[in-house]
């Protein structure tokens, strides 16, 4: 990641990150565009440099947010029709830190509308292409953040990851997605999808630019009561592991998982063996359950937290209303995309009298065997590893009429969030026809910088 | 559970969504696939386990009664409705 | 078959404003009265996207506070859920409050006549917005939503007259002022009532019908005795009593069915993602415990010396500060001057017109003083009354009941050497001759006449038992 200096101009790397963008336009990683701002921020920063003032760790480094972080430059969409019109008076936690160091926000990326995708094909603007194949997705639902870093657009993407929403797509574009430990980065000024699942982390291009962004981002908000204290405090080389042994999730080498992908994460094992990590098969039956679980308390607190779009405060309100249920019910209608609704109306099942214990409160007990069965394994391995996605980057419109295929993208993504573990997506190898297939490490809580430790470990030693 | 036609309505009222007529019959099949995958969880034998709601062990997360200042006001705020009136949000009449 | 058959069974939700300084999740001003409207209001209120609440940690000692004054259980461990349902009072479309751990657990509230009644839990809510309609639109002002709110809901057997639940309600809003948790100003909707009310025959309960937000003691009484009679006559009549909300008109006096999903409602509650939950310490729960000030119920025990009439002790219990006051007269005084003091203020200071007194201005001493003056017959009761309403005065904070006295010139005259002499001028008085001489023939009736003479000459300020008895031996 190329930092400004008395050298490197600012302005430079902002018009080369912005003339980029242009390039790729046909990708659609981008939503809109920041680039007047941006370019006054670089001049701005370029003449602090010139008088030798301290800028920051990120001094004009250019970035993309996912449309979910709310900043006051231009509109939040969340990728709806229900926000296209929203001019946020807010800046997230996140969004101001980086801008704290230096860093400089050229645009907003793409994402299935409320992140609730795993394709970007949800976007009420469109898709996001992979970086590799155009025929094929970008994955989601920060797709237009990872497709951005893969096209080399910017070195670096915020995104925000509820089950697998940074993972996925960076796996599937063949860069580096971080989902740290729930609590890690402050949720406050994103539009919250689930609120006990929702993460906030990077895409990037190697470990120790995940480190350096992470770094910043991290730490105890008061404006967001489920931040951890700060815990990101580590060089990168200091946080080594303890025991040097690895799992391997054997429930998913096999059913459900393309053979390319089990092949993948077969050879990163052996890597790590290289490296000198003793690697072995753990059976975690209980893993099978996990979708199942999580599209429980998922879409209940996604139909909870979009109640609030309603018309009346903000975003769209739907024409010719005569009385207050047309300003709900239409609005609602005309605001949501199809998958937004599914959830919402599985969400309200879930939680509606009669089947609140049947399904919800199920869940949330099943939601304990499932973070135990991690803590059992922790005893034993630093780290399990396991695939990101059962296979490679899927054609465009190859799952949109099924619902529940595009949910099985989600089967090995989701476990994480379940347990408010850390994991992250690091680019493992190709599939015959060149798409990219990453594998994901998951440690216990706050081992973030241990899990990026090893996969850099891993990288040099193999 | 089979989801039907009459679930899908009351879940749409329940959703405060008023769907087009031609969104029902696809939602029917969708919303019976997706309950029908997660009852799976039925299998699972959870009986005295815990549930839990929050994957983290804090507690008393709280603040000292002290009025502090906000990015936006009032203007700010009123400014992002489609109507207002009197430094009030306007409605269609409430019932 | 008449009223008399029928047992009447009343249930009450109370809700409480809380008066914190900021508001239950957000940090903006809580006291919105004669504020702009949505002056009062945070991207947090107003649900913007990505907004988060954050707990204001005296709300949750406020409900310690009232817990304890209630006599309830206090839960150490609390969590909020969300309660879901779609109108444009309820910006988030959920309320945050507590459906499966509230704050407060079971309890019992005392009143005044005996009774008592049986506290099933009470719970820590946000308050919603303002609505006020016009032709065909309606206006809605944010200020109110976010104040912290204790539902305070009632066990059963719950209350069985109108009367009984009137009593409740005003000892809930004494109880809640003492403890020192709200403002109590029920014009401002400080705290608002939620009555259900049923009546049976039989020992099972019969359907009840709810009628919300009644903000006033009378209006749940009168309300009560409309809808029990109602319903009564409705079974009477063959008919029977459909479970539903109704709304109180205070103009009729009569209830009427609402047109409302309310009964329909599924609020589909949730638990709260974003606010980890309360875990208090039975140590603090104590430390707020010691901190406790008096409440009525150990008033009503302590005063029972003082042999006050019911409404006259009550009367005094309504403002904390005057039960305060007499509570240490009576540590002083005892039982010889503390009595006086209580009939001064139920008959004097809260028989003014316009109660807007500060109650604090007169002390404990010197209101123990006035009594002993009156009591050492130094001052006439007249007199120590108007010297009361002058302690009162901000003017007077300085001086004592005896230096008011003095400038008021209403010191009595007990100095017989000095009444003496006005006697003798008075018995000498030619006008004075014929009754003089009536008493010395022992028509004491006569002597009233003297009396009133001298204390014509002394300006009132002798003390006429002293006179009385002085005429008397002058003459015999």
């Amino acid at each position: 990641m190329i930092i400004a200096d008395k050298n490197t101009k600012a302005v430079g790397l902002v018009r080369a990150a912005l003339d980029k963008a242009k390039e790729y336009e046909d990708y659609h990683c981008f939503i809109s565009m920041n680039e007047a701002r941006a370019l006054d921020r670089a001049r701005e920063i370029d003449e602090r440099i010139a008088k030798g003032e301290k800028v920051g760790r990120l001094a004009g480094v250019p970035y993309a947010i996912k449309d979910n972080y709310l900043s006051p430059e231009g509109v939040t969409t969340a990728a709806s029709r229900m926000l296209d019109n929203f001019p946020s008076p807010i800046t997230a936690t996140a969004v101001a830190k980086l801008e704290a160091e230096g860093a400089i926000m050229i645009g907003r990326a793409n994402l299935d509308s409320y992140a609730h995708g795993s394709s970007t094909e949800n976007s009420y603007f469109g898709p996001t292409l992979n970086a590799r194949d155009k025929e094929r997705v970008a994955g989601g639902s920060s797709g237009g953040s990872a497709a951005a870093v893969a096209l080399g657009i910017v070195p670096f993407a915020l995104g925000s990851d509820t089950g697998g929403s940074i993972r996925q797509p960076a796996s599937y574009n063949g860069v580096w997605g971080m989902k740290p430990t729930y609590g890690t980065v402050s949720r406050y000024g994103v539009v919250a999808m689930a609120s006990s699942l929702d993460t906030m982390g990077c895409i990037a291009n190697n470990a120790e630019d995940v480190d350096l962004i992470m770094s910043i981002i991290a730490g105890k908000d008061p404006k967001d009561s489920t931040t951890l204290d700060d815990f990101w405090t580590r060089e990168l080389e200091d946080a080594k592991p303890k025991k040097k042994t690895i799992g391997i999730i054997k429930d998913f080498l096999k059913d459900g998982v393309d053979p390319e992908v089990s092949k993948t994460v077969l050879s990163y094992a052996n890597k790590m063996k290289k490296a000198g990590y003793e690697v072995e098969e753990i059976s975690m039956p209980i893993m099978k359950y996990g979708l199942a679980i999580y599209y429980i308390i998922q879409p209940a607190e996604v139909a909870s937290n979009l109640s609030r779009y309603d018309g009346i405060r903000y975003g769209h309100r739907a024409a010719e209303i005569t009385d207050l249920d047309s300003i709900y019910g239409k609005t609602r209608d005309e605001g949501f995309m199809p998958e937004n609704k599914r959830r919402i109306m599985v969400g309200n099942f879930v939680l509606s009298s009669g089947f609140f214990d049947a399904y919800y409160l199920k869940a949330q007990k099943a939601r304990t065997l499932l973070i135990n069965a991690y803590n059992e394994a922790f005893e034993k391995y630093d780290a399990l590893l396991c695939a990101v996605a059962p296979a490679p980057a899927f054609k465009l419109g190859e799952k949109t009429d099924d619902p529940l295929q595009m949910y099985m993208e989600d089967m090995m993504s989701v476990l994480a969030n379940l347990a408010g573990l850390p994991a992250v997506a690091i680019p493992a190898g190709e599939s015959e026809s060149g798409l990219p297939i990453g594998v994901q490490l998951i440690g216990p809580r706050k081992s973030d910088q241990v899990l990026l430790n090893i996969a850099k470990n891993v990288e040099e030693n193999a | 559970m089979a989801i039907t036609r009459k679930d899908v309505l009351h879940l749409a009222e329940l959703s405060n969504l008023r769907l087009s007529e031609d969104q029902i019959e696809p939602l029917i099949k969708d919303l019976d696939n997706i309950v029908g995958y997660i009852s799976q969880l039925d299998e699972l034998d959870t009986d005295g386990v815990e549930p839990t709601y929050q994957c983290f062990d804090m507690q008393n997360v709280w603040r000292e009664d002290v009025i502090e200042e906000f990015e936006a006001n009032r203007e700010d705020l009123l400014n992002l409705t489609v109507e207002s009136e009197d430094h009030q949000i306007k409605v269609p009449k409430v019932l | 078959m008449s009223k008399s058959d029928y047992k009447m069974t009343i249930g009450i939700e109370c809700h409480v404003q809380l008066n914190t300084k900021t508001k239950l999740f957000s940090a903006v001003d809580n006291d919105a009265v004669d504020k702009e409207p949505n002056s009062c209001v945070s991207p947090i209120d107003y649900a913007l996207p990505g907004m988060l609440p954050v707990l204001n940690k005296a709300a949750i000692e406020k409900c310690v506070r009232a817990g304890l004054a209630m006599n309830c259980k206090i839960n150490l461990v609390s969590r909020f859920d969300r309660k879901h349902y779609y109108y444009p009072d309820l910006p988030k479309g959920y309320q945050i409050s507590q459906m499966y751990q509230p704050i407060i657990g079971a309890g019992e509230v005392h009143l005044p006549d005996g009774s008592s009644v049986k506290i099933d839990h009470a719970h820590l809510e946000e308050d919603a917005a303002k609505l006020t309609h016009f032709g065909n639109y309606s206006l809605v002002d944010l200020n109110r939503v976010g104040t912290p709110l204790l539902e305070i809901v009632t066990d059963l057997p719950g209350m069985s007259s109108a009367a009984q639940a009137r009593l409740y309600c005003e000892e809930l809003h004494r109880l809640m002022i003492y403890a020192g948790v709200t403002n109590g100003d029920l014009y401002q909707g400080n705290m608002r009532f939620d009555v259900n009310v049923s009546v049976s025959k039989t020992d099972k309960l019969g359907t009840r019908t709810e009628t919300k937000n009644l903000n006033s003691f009378r209006s749940v009484e009168r309300m009560i005795e409309y809808e029990s009679a109602r319903q009564i006559s409705v079974l009477e009549k063959g008919g029977e009593i459909i479970q539903e909300t109704r709304g109180w008109n205070d103009a009729t006096g009569k209830t009427t069915a609402q047109r409302n999903k309310e009964n329909a409602q599924d609020y589909r509650y949730m638990p709260e993602p974003d606010v980890p939950p309360v875990v208090l310490e039975q140590s603090y729960v104590d430390k707020v415990e010691a901190n406790m000030p008096m409440m009525p119920d150990e008033y009503r025990s302590k005063f029972g010396v003082l042999n006050l009439d019911n409404s006259e002790r009550e009367a005094i219990l309504n403002y904390p500060i005057l039960a305060k006051r007499l509570n240490e007269v009576l540590d002083k005084g005892g039982v010889q001057l503390a009595p006086r003091v209580a009939h001064w203020f139920s008959g004097v200071l809260l028989a003014e017109e316009n109660l807007d007194k500060d109650f604090t201005l007169a002390t404990a001493n010197e209101l123990t003083e006035l009594s002993e003056m009156v009591e050492k017959k130094e001052l006439s009761s007249t007199g120590a009354k108007a010297i009361l309403m002058e302690m009162y005065d901000r003017k007077n904070t300085q001086k004592t009941p005896h230096q008011l006295a003095k400038e008021m010139n209403l010191l009595q005259e007990n100095d017989e050497d000095a009444l003496g002499v006005i006697i003798d001028e008075v018995l000498t008085a030619p006008e004075c001759a014929k009754a003089a001489e009536d008493v010395r023939n022992g028509e004491m009736k006569a002597i009233g006449f003297l009396v009133g003479q001298v204390m014509k000459k002394s300006k009132g300020k002798a003390n006429p038992a002293t006179v009385n008895e002085l005429i008397k031996k002058k003459l015999s």
